[in-house]
């Protein structure tokens, strides 16, 4: 079932505890183990093969990475990582060893909320309302209906939905990085205006919480929000651009 | 076994389930968090990466629905039913909305449209072999995922009440 070598989940302090229940990625699950390297552990676990984006995997990955930071700070890898061998992990770990000492610093105590902005889609009526447009071309519909002015409307309530939840989006988004500590864009996701996440201090999760709630009840007619979280720090794990390329070629 | 499953129930109560967005229908599921756990987090060069080849192909698809003459057809249906006469009294207060019945069914079209991306979505992360059976058996792993499907026919409902 498992050969090649080491599935790497993620980065933490050489002090972080281990649950011995935490398992990882595979049919069976894997069991995790910690590689120290200096005041740094790799955690890893035998990568199964073949290796895919399973469902159960992902998730399993996301586990891992969740129920570890319970006990501190970890730099969470990619999903899919997997090094050539154990002595492979312990180069990187060394040659990254005081920028991985400083993210994890950075990190410390801390999590990432992620929050898309959608169009609101059940909010049709608010959009004919206050859309003059809109209403145009719904009477055009209704007095002469036609294939062509329906795609006409349908396109205009589109675009009109987008741009309403694209402005409302830009609104909201200073809103909740008030109450954050960093912010990064992340990738673009089909239907979503904003895809954002937030590192934001554990103390702090139900005050980001409650201001996106407010958020979506002020902009309720124009945006749907999404929150999730608190989330691995996948997106403020690497800081400032700084990449594994180039802090191997630096050390 | 017990104890495993005891600890990842755990890590998930802690992270999702306490969420009091109401609103949020598929919080902390995989499908709002999957492009994070695929793109984001720290990448070492010279370790290999699993293949993503089915990941792709859904954004494709999603795009397609998203922006097709077909979904126009769907807005501008559901935009047509719209009993304005009912809406007209509270432009700008929608808790006013008395037009729930035209709103919800044109509002259940729409999602109907959305609910196809999650389709997919599932059938390529969930659709390996081992199929999805044996993830029903186990407990915290399949909870985000049954959220999900219920989470979207409830929604209509959920916002009703809370426009009353």
């Amino acid at each position: 079932m498992t050969a090649a070598g080491p599935y790497v989940y993620g980065i933490v302090a050489c002090d972080h505890p281990m649950p011995a229940e935490l398992r990882g990625v595979g049919t069976p699950q894997t069991a995790l183990e910690l590689l120290p390297v200096g005041a740094t552990s790799a955690v890893i676990s035998a990568a199964p093969v073949p290796l895919r984006a399973r469902r159960r995997d992902l998730l399993a990955h996301q586990e891992a990475l969740l129920t570890l930071a319970l006990d501190g700070p970890v730099l969470p890898m990619r999903f899919g990582m997997v090094a050539p061998d154990a002595d492979a992990v312990r180069e990187q770990l060394e040659s990254g060893h005081e920028r991985n000492l400083r993210a994890l610093d950075r990190l410390a105590g801390r999590v990432e909320m992620n929050v898309k902005a959608l169009p609101a889609t059940g909010a049709l009526a608010a959009l004919v309302a206050e859309e003059p447009r809109i209403r145009e071309l719904r009477e055009d519909v209704r007095r002469r209906p036609a294939y062509e002015a329906n795609v006409r409307l349908g396109e205009a309530v589109v675009q009109a939905l987008a741009r309403r939840a694209a402005d409302a989006a830009q609104e909201v988004q200073p809103e909740l990085a008030a109450l954050a500590v960093a912010c990064s864009t992340g990738p673009h996701v089909d239907g979503t205006t904003l895809n954002m996440s937030f590192l934001v201090a554990r103390r702090d999760i139900v005050a980001f919480r409650a201001a996106v709630d407010r958020q979506s009840a002020r902009y309720r007619d124009r945006v749907e929000l999404r929150a999730a979280g608190p989330l691995p720090c996948y997106s403020f794990a690497e800081p400032e651009g700084a990449t594994a390329a180039a802090a191997r070629a630096g050390g | 076994m017990t104890s495993e499953r005891t600890y990842l129930t755990m890590a998930t109560t802690t992270t999702y389930s306490s969420s009091e967005v109401v609103y949020v229908p598929r919080a902390g599921t995989l499908y709002d968090t999957l492009e994070l756990i695929l793109d984001r987090g720290m990448v070492i060069d010279v370790f290999v990466r699993v293949s993503l080849v089915g990941i792709e192909i859904l954004k494709i698809d999603a795009r397609i629905v998203v922006a097709s003459v077909d979904t126009y057809l769907k807005f501008a249906e559901a935009c047509n039913r719209l009993d304005l006469e009912a809406t007209s009294r509270s432009t700008t207060i929608p808790e006013m909305f008395s037009g729930t019945a035209a709103k919800s069914l044109g509002k259940r079209k729409v999602k109907k449209t959305i609910e196809s991306v999650g389709e997919k979505l599932r059938d390529v992360v969930g659709g390996s072999e081992e199929g999805d059976e044996e993830q029903e058996d186990e407990g915290p792993e399949t909870r985000p995922r049954r959220r999900t499907t219920k989470a979207l026919s409830e929604k209509p409902r959920r916002k009703r009440e809370s426009e009353r």
